[in-house]
């Protein structure tokens, strides 16, 4: 094991390029409807990550994640379609006003912390739920948005694959910068610790709605993102239930690392379709699965692994472990 | 609107908010002393209709079949909630909310498919037994006696839970835990097994309610995730873990929801939200809980 | 990034493409007719789901007993929806794209039919509707590649309780209850647009509107019971919903004190579980869109005795529809002589259905089925165990949106 951690690390690069590479040349290799599923796959991924700096990286427990992303994804929608904007100006619309909404929950969700903080994202969240599924003429209520005017051009499902890769490969990278940032060592702070990190003089809820904020932001690209893939828009992208998916996904893979939330979408989306086809009561089986998650599997994926891989003793420069994992 | 519309129409809003008051109060009270946001709560509720049907059934025969079964679900549904607490919540008791919510979330879905195997996916019906089955002419409404009954059960449980918590040395055990759960073991008081019985309580007030309520309404799949966000609602309105808020808070829900549908018919929906989140962020919690 | 995470993925995305390129041959025979089949098969409404799918495996055994389509065996592949446009929307081109779905069908979610509809109007593929009835499927969104074989919102939930009411009761004071969703708003307003035409002075004295799961309708009842209406109707109140306001509704003696209008009361497996004595809809005036006990057509006894045989309980609408489907689409393949999609559309375009409930023709301008809706009083009789319409009377192609108003509502086109 530890022969097969240190291959690995010596060889970071050259596995990273491969990765890059395999995701490159997908749509030559799979069938279209396996790209079609890797597509939904980087989609929520980008959603998990962006859930991830609340929840992995500032401590904070949304369960209203899915409210911003369906803000993101009408946002794209309706400009398309009632406002008749340019295809660039409807994607760059998304993360705005995802954003925006962002700002206005967010201002009211920090004023709470823990479980309160909880609740009031579920409470913003079932609101905008009940202001897309009501509001007929401006989100057309409970039929959703259907006939999208997207670019011909992302009809091939190849096409449509490279520009998610594109634009997911672009945020997490953006995503990265940030966590490694000081502003992302000062979330990790707040994450460990929030009383001392507010007695060395840290705005503590303005560091938390910038959190929030920036999650916002980046749930809103996932948002417009399918948007884009499924031509379609309907309110349940807002539903509680659809942020447990996402919180699901976090930790599956794993929230206290980065890729933890990339992991977790691919593994979580596969198994869905997999237990699907095989029986009726397959939500059963899910249920199973998350209920086992949480009991053993705490760390998720990621982590699980990373503690049976991760050399422990070698003190070779960012090897170690994240301090205190539970 | 006469007065006598007027309180036709208030019976029916306390009617209508005794019902969420059974359902609501078993989360309130695991809220409370084990400090877990049961998502599961609805789908036992579920499981509670579930057994009724399932009891009345298979007891057709005797006489009072009804009552039998008022007695037997709901016990066998807190049994399910001891299986449930000792195998698997025990186990993430001081771990962040994050993972109530997930796990809890896991059960749904493992109820829910249950009930479905067994049961089948259709609607199922209990009729209203004797001698609550009829009708009773109030302030010229025709009132069902059975809707009566359930507001004569929503106060019977309300008083009986306060009575037990006040002058039960059970009820002072819980208080206790519910204070201060290191206190209360230090003293000797053997706090698992106390949390196991209050959630198993709580589990057998979803289950009273799951099987009080089909002879008026409907025992279908679905019916969990419809009622869960309006527990959610009451037990935060009236203040996480108070008995008293828990009742208020009901109350408030349903003269809204009788009322509402008079005044502003469109948003009654969002209404409830709303409120919801003024609570959460003025008084935290609740009407009537204590700030922490 | 941490090498182990790496080594996940890549080792995952390994096996995916083993998966993928390594799939097991097909069989080398005559390659079937496959029909995409996506339905609501868990969770509150798979009781249509279920029913539908039998319905519809009932034509295919046949129609394979009997040869098949040109020859080829027809073929039904079936995917569960979970009442979500989302999941629906990625079983229909997981249908399309893997498993070469040449037609498909189904739903009962509205919001799923749109959805599909949507995407098969991208990939030129036939998408026929078994159930889901906003009206806006087949007017408003409507395309060349989407049809729908069954009634829709428009007489189901409308038009015909309009009609049914105007050759009865003609109550004047009105009081409706509906849920809070568009189709619901849909119906109060279609009932309204038609009945004013034929009692002009009849009035809608009240609208109330409940969320969309409510079960108890104690408040709103009660409402009901104190504005002094006539009758009340009912917008778009189903399933669960619909079997717990009926109980309630009969507890209050409601049904005693007023007349009720009661849409899709006449589809009984609302009611399957309803004895004599148990609450039901007493004396409502009800629609109905399959009544198996009252068509006398041979086929249609055989059909509910295999359909019983199937699934154990007796068939609904959705299941005649599906099976009507496998026929219609088998008539259309073999007068084309080819599974070629644009032919099949002119075929459908211009076919008119033998079917047990008679001869239905599929209109050209909306490809719509123009399937009958009956209507009568609900009430129990000895031939069946549950609350039924003894005598149904039925209303066809007036019941439905005339070519011209469709016209309107697509803007002129």
């Amino acid at each position: 094991m530890k022969g097969l951690a240190r291959a690995f690390h010596s060889h970071r690069l050259a596995l990273r390029l491969a990765l890059l590479v395999l995701l490159l040349i997908l749509p030559f290799i799979l069938k279209e409807s396996w790209v079609s599923l890797a597509n939904e796959m980087l989609i929520m991924a980008l959603a998990g990550c962006a859930l991830n700096i609340m929840l992995g990286y500032t401590g904070m427990v949304s369960f209203g994640p899915a409210g911003l992303y369906a803000v993101g994804a009408y946002a794209t929608a309706i400009l398309l379609t009632r406002y008749h904007s340019s295809f660039i100006i409807a994607l760059i619309g998304a993360p705005i006003l995802a954003g925006i909404a962002g700002v206005i929950v967010g201002w009211f969700c920090v004023r709470r912390s823990a479980t309160y903080f909880a609740l009031l994202t579920l409470a913003f969240s079932q609101i905008i739920w009940t202001i897309i599924f009501e509001w007929y003429d401006f989100t057309g209520g409970d039929n959703g948005i259907v006939s999208i005017p997207i670019p011909e051009f992302f009809f091939t499902i190849s096409h449509c694959y490279y520009f998610t890769l594109a634009v997911v490969g672009a945020c997490v990278l953006l995503l990265w910068t940030i966590i490694q940032s000081p502003f992302g060592k000062t979330l990790q702070a707040i994450r460990e610790n929030p009383g001392r990190t507010e007695f060395i003089a840290i705005p503590l809820k303005r560091y938390q709605l910038a959190a929030f904020v920036l999650s916002s932001v980046f749930l809103g690209v996932a948002g417009s993102l399918y948007c884009v893939f499924s031509g379609s828009v309907f309110p349940d992208y807002a539903h509680w239930v659809k942020s447990t998916d996402m919180l699901v996904i976090c930790l599956l893979g794993g929230f206290y690392n980065f890729t933890g939330p990339i992991v977790g979408s691919f593994v979580y989306i596969l198994l869905s379709k997999i237990i699907a086809k095989q029986t009726m009561f397959w939500m059963f089986f899910l249920g199973a699965i998350i209920v086992f998650l949480v009991l053993f599997m705490r760390n998720g994926i990621v982590g699980f692994l990373a503690d049976k891989f991760s050399p422990v003793t070698d003190p070779a420069p960012g090897s170690g472990k994240d301090g205190g994992g539970r | 609107m006469t007065f006598e519309a007027a309180a036709g129409q208030a019976l029916s809003g306390i009617s209508v908010g005794m019902v969420l008051f059974l359902i609501a109060v078993g989360l309130s009270i695991i809220f409370g002393t084990l400090k877990v946001l049961n998502l599961a709560h609805g789908s036992i509720y579920m499981v509670g209709g579930f057994l009724c049907f399932g009891f009345t059934s298979a007891l057709a025969q005797v006489p009072g079949a009804f009552w039998w079964t008022l007695i037997l679900a709901p016990v066998v549904v807190a049994l399910l909630g001891g299986v449930i607490e000792i195998l698997l919540l025990r186990r993430i008791y001081s771990q962040d909310v994050l993972y109530q919510y997930i796990l809890t979330f896991g059960l749904i879905l493992m109820l829910g498919e249950t009930c479905k195997f067994i049961w089948g996916v259709g609607y199922h019906t209990v009729s209203a037994p004797w001698p609550v089955n009829g009708k009773i002419p109030i302030w010229g409404l025709s009132f069902p006696v059975y809707n009566l009954f359930l507001i004569g059960c929503g106060i019977a449980v309300f008083l009986g839970l306060l009575a037990l918590m006040r002058y039960t040395g059970l009820g002072r055990m819980i208080r206790a835990v519910t204070f201060n759960r290191e206190m209360a073991n230090a003293l000797g008081i053997n706090v698992p097994r106390v949390y196991t019985g209050v959630f198993m309580l709580g589990c057998w007030l979803a289950g009273l309610a799951g099987t009080l309520m089909p002879p008026m309404s409907v025992v279908a799949l679905g019916s969990d995730m419809a009622v869960i966000i309006e527990c959610f609602i009451i037990v935060v309105i009236g203040g996480l873990g108070s008995l008293p808020g828990a009742f208020l808070g009901a109350i408030i829900l349903g003269l809204l929801t009788a009322f509402g549908i008079y005044i502003i018919p469109k948003l009654a929906v969002a209404f409830a939200f709303l409120l919801m989140i003024v609570v959460l962020v003025i008084r935290p919690w609740g009407l009537m809980g204590k700030p922490e | 990034m941490r090498p182990v995470s790496i080594f996940v993925v890549i080792t995952t995305i390994l096996i995916v493409v083993t998966i993928g390129i390594v799939a097991p041959l097909q069989a080398q025979e005559k390659k079937p007719v496959v029909v995409g089949f996506i339905h609501s098969m868990s969770g509150a409404m798979s009781m249509y789901g279920i029913s539908s799918q039998a319905g519809g495996q009932i034509a295919v055994e046949e129609i394979n007993a009997a040869g098949g389509i040109l020859g080829r065996p027809l073929k039904m592949i079936t995917r569960d929806d979970k009442l979500n446009p989302e999941t629906g929307l990625r079983e229909a081109k997981d249908l399309l794209l893997s498993e070469k779905a040449d037609f498909l069908s189904g739903t009962i979610s509205s919001a799923v039919a749109l959805a599909i509809s949507n995407h098969v109007k991208r990939e030129k593929k036939i998408f026929i509707v078994n159930i889901s009835q906003s009206s806006s499927i087949t007017e408003e969104n409507w395309h060349r590649y989407i049809f729908r074989i069954d009634t829709n919102a428009v007489p189901y939930w409308g038009y015909a309780n309009a009609l049914a009411l105007g050759r009865t009761w003609k109550d004047k004071k009105i009081i409706s209850l509906g849920f809070d969703y568009e189709m619901g708003k849909n119906a109060i307003r279609q009932f309204k647009e038609k009945y004013l035409q034929i009692v002009p002075e009849a009035k809608i004295i009240d609208e109330i509107w409940a969320p969309l799961n409510t079960t108890d309708f104690t408040a709103h009842i009660s409402k009901i019971a104190n504005s002094g209406a006539d009758a009340f109707f009912l917008s778009c109140i189903y399933g669960g919903g619909e079997l717990a306001f009926t109980k309630q509704a009969y507890a209050f003696g409601l049904y005693d004190k007023m007349h009720a209008i009661q849409p899709c009361a006449g589809d009984v497996e609302t009611w399957h579980g309803v004895k004599k004595g148990e609450p039901y809809p007493k004396g409502a005036l009800a629609t109905c869109r399959y009544p198996f006990w009252a068509i006398k057509d041979p086929r249609n006894q055989a059909f509910v005795e295999k359909h019983q045989k199937k699934v154990g309980f007796y068939p609904s609408y959705g299941a005649m529809n599906q099976y009507v489907i496998m026929y219609a689409l088998k008539a259309a393949i073999e007068k084309v002589g080819a599974v070629d999609t644009e032919k099949i559309v002119d075929a459908l375009e211009n076919m008119t259905l033998d079917t047990f409930v008679g001869k239905v023709p599929i209109r050209a301008y909306d490809h719509q089925a123009m399937m009958p809706t009956w209507f009568g009083i609900i009430d129990f009789t000895p031939n069946l165990p549950f609350p039924h319409i003894p005598k149904a009377e039925v209303v066809g192609e007036e019941s439905y949106h005339t070519v011209e108003q469709i016209k309107k509502l697509r803007g002129g086109k």
